[in-house]
Parts: C-alpha cells; structure tokens; sequence
C-alpha cells in the first residue's frame, strides 16, 4: 500500500491544479493548527479565518464558485466578525491558557488520532468511480433553479430557521431592564 | 487512488483538528469556534463528493449551503447563550458550565 | 419373654433433655424453678432407669436393640439411630443417673448465691442427657456423637465461672487434649467402617465380627490402640491425662458429676462396650493393662504431695481409673466395671464432701483448714466412709471392687499386682494426709475456725453416698460373684485368695497409719522423705513436669504456627478481599470522575466510545477481508 501511496503521489503533483489543492490545504489545516495553539483568543480567530479562505479557495477547484463566494461571505465575513464581537464582550484580554488536564487532553488526542485513523483508512479502501462532470458552467444559475424547483421547501424553511434564529439571540442577548 | 480521496483526507484532518479544539479547549468561543470548524470540514465533504464522487450533481453544493446557513444560526444563538452566560456568571471557562451534574 | 422397660429405655435421657430445653428457654430468671425442673428430671430418669435395671436384673438375658431409625444411607452403606439395653447399658444407666439426682439436689445448696443458676441446671441436664444417651448408644458412630457432647458439656461446665481466666484456660486445655483421643477414636470408627463386613457398626455386629474372628491380626490390634487412646482421652489416663487437674476449676459439683463418677468412666465404658475388638488381640491388651497400671502409679504418687483438695480428688480420679483399666487389661471385664461401679459412689462422696467443706470455708489449701472435725461432723464422718472406701478397707464397697482386681492380677500378671498393691498402699496415704490435714488438729485461719456444717440439702446427698460406699459392695463378694454373673453371662471365674485379701488390707492400713502418725498425731517429721530427697518432692509436686514439657514441645510450636496462619490469614487472604474491595471503590471512584458535570468530558467519552466501535468494526471487517 506504501508503495501504491507514493506512485500516487508522484502522479499527483503532475498537474497544477493539484499544486493548488495542496497549497490551499496546507494553508488550511495550518490555520486549524495556529487556532489550537495560539494563545490570544483574537489570534485564534483571525487564524481560523485564513483557513475559512483557503477552504473557500479549494470550493473554487471543486468548480463550486458559488458555495465559495457563499463561504467567505458568510464565514469569513460575517461568522468571524461575530466571533471577535462576543471576545470583546466577554473576556478578551484574557489569553487562553490550556488547561493543565493531561490526562483529557492525551486521552482526546488518541481518540481523535484514532478516529482520524480510521476514516483515513476506510477512504483508502473505497473505490469511487468518477464521471465527469461539468458543474462549473452557469454554475449560480443552475443552483438556483435546482435550488427554487426541487428544493423549495427545504429553501423555505431555512428562512423560517433564520427569522427565529435571530429573534432567539436578540431576546436571549438583551440586556436585562431591571 | 481516486482523485476524491484527498479532498476526503483533508476534510478528515480538518474535522479531527476541530474535535481536539471543541473537547480540549477552556474559553466557550474557541470551542464554538472549533464546532465551525467541523462544520467546515463537512461542507468540503459535501462539495467533493458533488463533484467526484459516485453519483456527482449539483445537490451536494445546495447541500452545504444549508450547511453554512443552519452554522450561522447556530453561531448566531450560541454566541447570544454564551453573552447571556457571561452576564449573570462573569466567566467563559467552561470548566464552570458544570450544572450538568446535578 | 420380651422386655418391656427396657423398650422405653429411651426416655431415660429424654427427661434430661426436655428439662434442658425448658431451662434453655427460661434463661437466666432467678433460680427458684430451675433447679426444680433439673432435679425432677434427674429424679424422673432415674426412676425410670430402676426400672430397666430391675428388668434387666431378672437375668434372662434379654437385652433389647431397637435400630430402625436410618439416619444416613449413602450407597449400600446404611446407619442406623437406636439404643440397646443390656446389662453393662442398664447397671450405667442407674450409676449415671442416680448420680446426676445426687449432684442436682446438692447444686441446690452449692450454687445457691450464683447469679447464673439457671444456666448451670441447664448445662448438668445436657450432660446428663448426653451420658445417658452415649451410654445406650446402639453402635459406635452414635456412641461417638454423644462422646463429643460429653466432651462439649465439660467444656461448658469446666468454664463455668467464666470470669476467671483459670477457667477458661481450663476449659479449653479439657477440650483440646480430649480432642486428640477422640481423633484416634474417630480414626478407630473409621477403621471398623472400612474393615466391619457390611460396613455395620452396631455394637452387636462388633462383637460377632471380632469374635468370629473375621477380622484379627493387626488391623484388630490397630482399631484396639486407638479406640483405647480415644478412653486415654476422656478417662485422663497417662499421657493425656494433665486436663483433668485443672478441670477442678469448675464448680466442685461437676467434678463430682462428671470428673469422678461419670464422664470419665465413659473411657472405661468405651472399652467395656468394645471388649471383644481388645479380646481378639492380646497385644492391644497388654497395652491397656500396663498403661492403666502405669497411669494408677503415676497418679497415686503426684497426689501424695499436691495440696488443692480436689487436685488431690483428681489424681486420685486418675489412679483409679488406672485401676480399671488395668482390669479391663488383664482380662478381667467384670471386675473393672465392678470397680466404676464402687468408685463412682465414694468418689462422688469425696468430691461432695471436699465441697462442702469449700463452700463452709471458700479455702481449697489443705493445710490452711483444720479442725473441720468439731465443727462439721456429718461431713467429716461422710469424708472419712469415703476415704477408707477408697482405701480399700474391708468391708467397705471400694474394698471389694479392688480386691477383685488386685486377685485377677496376682493370678493372671503378678507384676501388675505389686503396682497395684503399691498404688493401694499410697491411695491409703494421701487419703489419710487429706483427712487429718483438713479435719483435725487447730485451725489454721479463721475461716476454719469459725467453720459450720452445710445446709441438709447438701448433707442428704452425702449421708446417701455414705451409705452406697459402705453397703454397694456385696454385690459381688468372692463366693458369690452375681454382679460378675449378671454382667457376662457366664459362670464367673473365682480368682480370690485370702493372701491378696490380707495383703491390700494390711498396705491399706499401714498407709493410714503412716499418714495419721506423719499429719495426725505429728510423731513423723512432715519432710521425713521430702527433706532427705527433695528432688523427689519436687517431681512429684510438679507433677513429673509433664504440662511443661507438652508445653514446650507442643503448645509453643502450635502457636507459632498458628501465628504464621494468622499473619497468611490477615495478609493474603484478608488481602484479597481488600483488594477486591478495594478495586471496587476505585472502579467507583474511576466512575464518579466521569460524571463530573463537564460536557468536555463527556464528549471526550463519547468520541473513545465511537472511536473504540469504529475500531472494532473496521478491524473485524479488516480480518474478515484478510482472512
């Protein structure tokens, strides 16, 4: 299987497209990483943000421009400046220290390393077969029509999900008048 | 190899690197923050597969952005509990979030 | 014509056992009914046990054996609970149960101001039971069932006065050094069990067996040693005999009851009732003839210096049934059951009237009473009957029962007749020290001095004993030997000679006399032997120093051993239960810091639980594939 790994791998970087993958993912699992193990709260955040980009950047190789311009919209934009608004008005100057919990902490990362273990392992063992697709051709305009013909109720929903979400954290994060 | 299985890979990486912030971390936001990370991991999932995987179409792409709608919601709320949380306790350890005990 | 007492023989030990019960439940009330329950039950069973011996007496030869009871049936070995009524079995039922009428009115008296009456009554009523039901045990494993009852009730009753630490040391030394005979006993049984055609036990098939020679030799030789070593046990014979001494801790009754008349005589009854296992081999009786007579000298000797009343009691206990089984040894069955039949009476008077005077006194030192003549003369008068009965003076009953012996063994084992004539001249001579030790010159503390005679339901007892010890005994004088007759069933062999009737007289009186000028009349220096050879005083009064040497090489290895057990006990065995406790509450407490109220925690549980089945499921999937 090595052996199989490594002649993939050299197959790999023959294309550009595929330099790019490989560019923008190690762009974005060192954004998780600097997350975990930086120490200002704010720090965090801006880190997790270049990994919200370069994620939006690997959508754009998966020919999804929408979702992409979806993602740093919404993530990058508006989910991240959310974040920095409730550091600010909980405690940011504190700086995040790790707790000394050694014992949680070593038993968390065997059981994530295991389980990353284990989808490794079964995505090695699946077999995909892969049609080509074209998705990238009027790409908004066919996510809207799919989107408003076979999945309107679904679409309705969410804005309902939306309204109420909304009204839900205004009320929860009002100032009690006392 | 298929072509999907590094995207698979990658998003794999992402979601474990999440769970070890979501399960490990002290202050409220940053597990939130590592919630939206695993949720980002499963939209490059959703997106992947709608390009190469087995049957690829167009539903894998309006899939993740429900994703990304229903995260927001949830961010959006958490954020207001966490606030609220803030206010009457005046910390974010989660340490202290232990009424669960009883 | 079938016997028709003998048929209820049963309820002579039931009455004991009932009145048991009742003053069981009744508890510890005070005492006025409880000693009435005890002696209308003894009085009730011996009546009734007069009426098997008269049946008995009527000299058809009818026995009786009931054995339908099945207790245990395990293959083709059946064993049965019953009882059997002979002569042997009905002339102890009346010893054991008159006695025990005696013992229970004298208690009335003895035990009047014990807060623990009660329970006294209730343990002399067990024993009572329990002797009585050994006694018409039917085969040799109820027999031994009862024997360890008897032996528990010694126990109980040894220890009586619990508080003092004497007693209890008592108490136990009575029930472990008993238990090494009844393990040879019990290794005996198990013998008869293996070798008995048919696996029966019954006393009947005992005797058809070994005098049909069925089983002979060796093995007979073998279950003879032991079941002899199991009567060395209970009837305190040499070397098991260092428990009966200290037994005298308990209350002087029960010494009389069970130390002198009765439980010790089960020894003597045991080879009675097993005659013809010794019968069919001579070595074995060779061995209880010489061990009794052995045991006779040895005893007689330490009683001449000892200075307890009743250790000097006991030892005398122990020579006599020296004396038995010399009897039983040499052949001569009758007269050593004759013998138990005589010494219980006097010994039992000996032991009552030794009480009486330590209840007037609360003094047991021989030499710290005196003068007891003036003032407690029915006492006085009993104790001397008793004491020239023990001396074998004629025509008194231990007379008698001793010449009977000591005419077997001049004619049959002359070197066991000179140890018995020995013995004779030395019982003499104790007695007589005792006597005027005790009894006359001045009084040497005041409690002597202001000394008086015990209440009538004390003396009755004594004055009846009295009678028995002068009168019991001419049941079976040379020339008419019917007790002889009645008990074997044949024609009895007459061993008598005037020159063994002489002889024992004249040592019987010289041991008076020496004992009388040495403490009587004081002409004889006290330390006339014990000055010139103190060495020998001091063997005798340290009695051969056998406890100390059973002491050293029994007692303190057993205890370090049983320290080793103890420490393995309380470190590993103890230890693995602590460990197992111990790993319990830590898997508890392993537990409670799962449920800490920390939602990381549990999702770090859930992610190990995913991650463990992901694992599992893969890998299973993984062989499966591979495989």
């Amino acid at each position: 299987m090595l052996q199989q790994m490594i002649d993939n791998l050299s197959s790999f970087f023959g294309s550009g497209s595929n330099i790019m993958f490989l560019i923008f993912a190690l762009l974005a699992i060192g954004g998780a990483v600097f997350m975990l193990n930086l120490t200002k709260v704010v720090h965090m955040v801006t880190s997790l943000a270049v990994t919200f980009i370069s994620l939006a950047a690997i959508y754009i190789l998966l020919q999804a421009e929408f979702v992409a311009v979806v993602q740093v919209l919404i993530y990058a934009g508006a989910i991240t400046i959310l974040m920095i608004f409730a550091i600010m008005m909980t405690n940011h100057r504190e700086i995040d220290q790790s707790i000394v919990r050694p014992l949680h902490q070593g038993l968390v990362l065997i059981g994530v390393i295991l389980l990353g273990g284990v989808i490794f392992y079964a995505v090695q063992r699946a077999a995909f077969p892969a049609p080509e697709v074209d998705l990238a051709t009027n790409n908004t305009e066919n996510i809207g029509l799919k989107l408003f013909h076979e999945h309107v109720i679904p679409f309705e929903l969410m804005s309902v999900l939306l309204t109420v979400a909304f009204i839900g954290a205004i009320i929860i994060a009002k100032r009690e008048e006392d | 190899m298929n072509v999907v299985s590094s995207y698979l890979i990658l998003a794999a990486i992402l979601f474990c690197l999440g769970l070890y912030g979501a399960l490990t971390k002290r202050n409220a936001i940053i597990v939130l923050l590592s919630v939206e990370l695993m949720l980002n991991a499963v939209n490059l999932n959703l997106v992947a597969f709608a390009k190469w995987g087995i049957a690829p179409s167009l539903t894998g792409q309006i899939f993740s952005l429900f994703t990304i709608t229903i995260a927001a919601a949830e961010v959006a709320v958490g954020i207001a509990i966490l606030i609220a949380y803030y206010r009457s306790k005046a910390t974010s350890d989660v340490r202290d979030m232990n009424s669960l005990k009883r | 014509m079938e016997a028709v007492y003998a048929q209820y023989a049963w309820l002579v030990p039931l009455f004991p056992l009932i009145a048991f019960l009742i003053l069981l439940a009744i508890g510890r009330t005070t005492g006025r009914v409880g000693p009435i329950i005890g002696v209308l039950a003894a009085g009730a069973s011996f009546v009734w046990s007069l009426f098997v011996l008269f049946e008995q007496m009527k000299g058809d030869g009818m026995g009786y054996v009931w054995n339908d009871l099945e207790w245990i049936r395990a293959g083709n070995f059946v064993l049965e609970m019953g009882f059997e009524v002979n002569p042997l079995n009905a002339l102890m039922l009346a010893i054991v149960s008159f006695v025990s009428l005696l013992v229970n009115l004298y208690s009335i008296g003895y035990m009047k101001d014990d807060a623990r009456i009660t329970v006294f009554f209730s343990y002399v009523a067990l024993f009572t039971f329990a002797m009585l039901a050994l006694v018409i045990s039917e085969n040799v494993v109820q027999l031994y069932i009862f024997w360890e009852l008897v032996g528990l009730c010694s126990f109980l009753l040894i220890g009586f006065w619990y508080e003092k630490p004497e007693a209890r040391a008592a108490a136990k030394k009575a029930f472990i050094v008993t238990r090494v005979g009844d393990v040879a006993l019990l290794i005996g049984i198990l013998l008869l069990v293996w070798n008995m055609p048919g696996h029966a036990l019954g006393f009947t098939n005992i005797a058809n067996a070994f005098a049909n020679g069925e089983i002979a030799g060796g093995t007979a030789t073998l279950i003879a040693i032991l079941i002899f070593i199991g009567a060395v046990g209970k009837s305190g014979q040499f070397p098991l005999h260092t428990w009966l001494p200290d037994a005298m801790e308990g209350p002087t009754p029960i010494s009389a009851l069970i130390h002198a008349a009765t439980m010790v005589a089960a020894g003597v009854y045991l080879v009675a009732r097993t005659y013809p296992v010794f019968e069919a081999s001579s070595d074995a009786l060779q061995v209880v003839a010489y061990v009794g007579a052995f045991t006779a000298i040895f005893a007689a000797i330490i009683a001449l210096t000892q200075r307890d009343i009743k250790r000097i009691l006991a030892y005398s206990t122990i020579s006599q049934l020296g004396y038995m089984m010399m009897a039983m040894g040499i052949g001569a069955y009758a007269a050593g059951i004759f013998h138990l039949f005589t010494h219980a009476f006097f010994k039992a008077l000996l032991f009552l009237a030794a009480g009486s005077v330590i209840h007037a006194l609360h003094e047991q030192d021989i030499f710290k009473m005196g003068g007891l003549w003036k003032k407690m003369r029915l006492t006085g008068w009993t104790f001397a009957i008793g004491g020239l009965a023990l001396s074998g003076i004629i025509p008194l009953a231990g007379f008698w029962s001793k010449d009977a012996i000591l005419a077997e063994a001049y004619h049959s084992q002359p070197v066991l007749f000179w140890i018995g004539l020995i013995t004779a001249f030395l019982t003499a001579f104790y007695m007589a020290r005792l006597f005027f030790a005790a009894f006359t010159g001045p009084a040497e503390t005041d409690d002597a001095a202001c000394a008086h005679e015990s209440p009538a339901v004390m003396t009755i007892p004594l004055v009846i004993l009295a009678l028995f010890s002068i009168g019991a005994g001419f049941v079976n004088i040379p020339g008419s030997e019917r007790l002889a007759a009645w008990l074997t069933g044949e024609a009895p062999s007459d061993h008598s000679s005037v020159l063994v009737i002489v002889l024992s007289n004249v040592v019987a009186v010289a041991g008076l006399l020496l004992g009388w000028l040495m403490y009587g009349k004081k002409a004889v220096p006290q330390d006339w032997l014990s000055g010139r050879a103190g060495w020998l005083y001091r063997l005798s009064f340290k009695k051969f120093y056998i406890d100390e040497l059973y002491e050293y090489l029994i007692v303190r290895p057993l205890r370090v051993f049983g320290y080793f057990l103890h420490l393995f006990d309380e470190f590993i065995i103890d230890g693995i239960v602590r460990l197992l406790a111990g790993i319990t509450v830590g898997l508890g407490r392993t537990g409670t810091r799962l449920q800490n109220g920390q939602l990381q925690t549990y999702g770090l549980v859930s992610l190990l639980g995913i991650v463990i089945l992901a694992v599992a499921f893969v890998g299973w999937r993984f062989v499966v594939n591979a495989g």
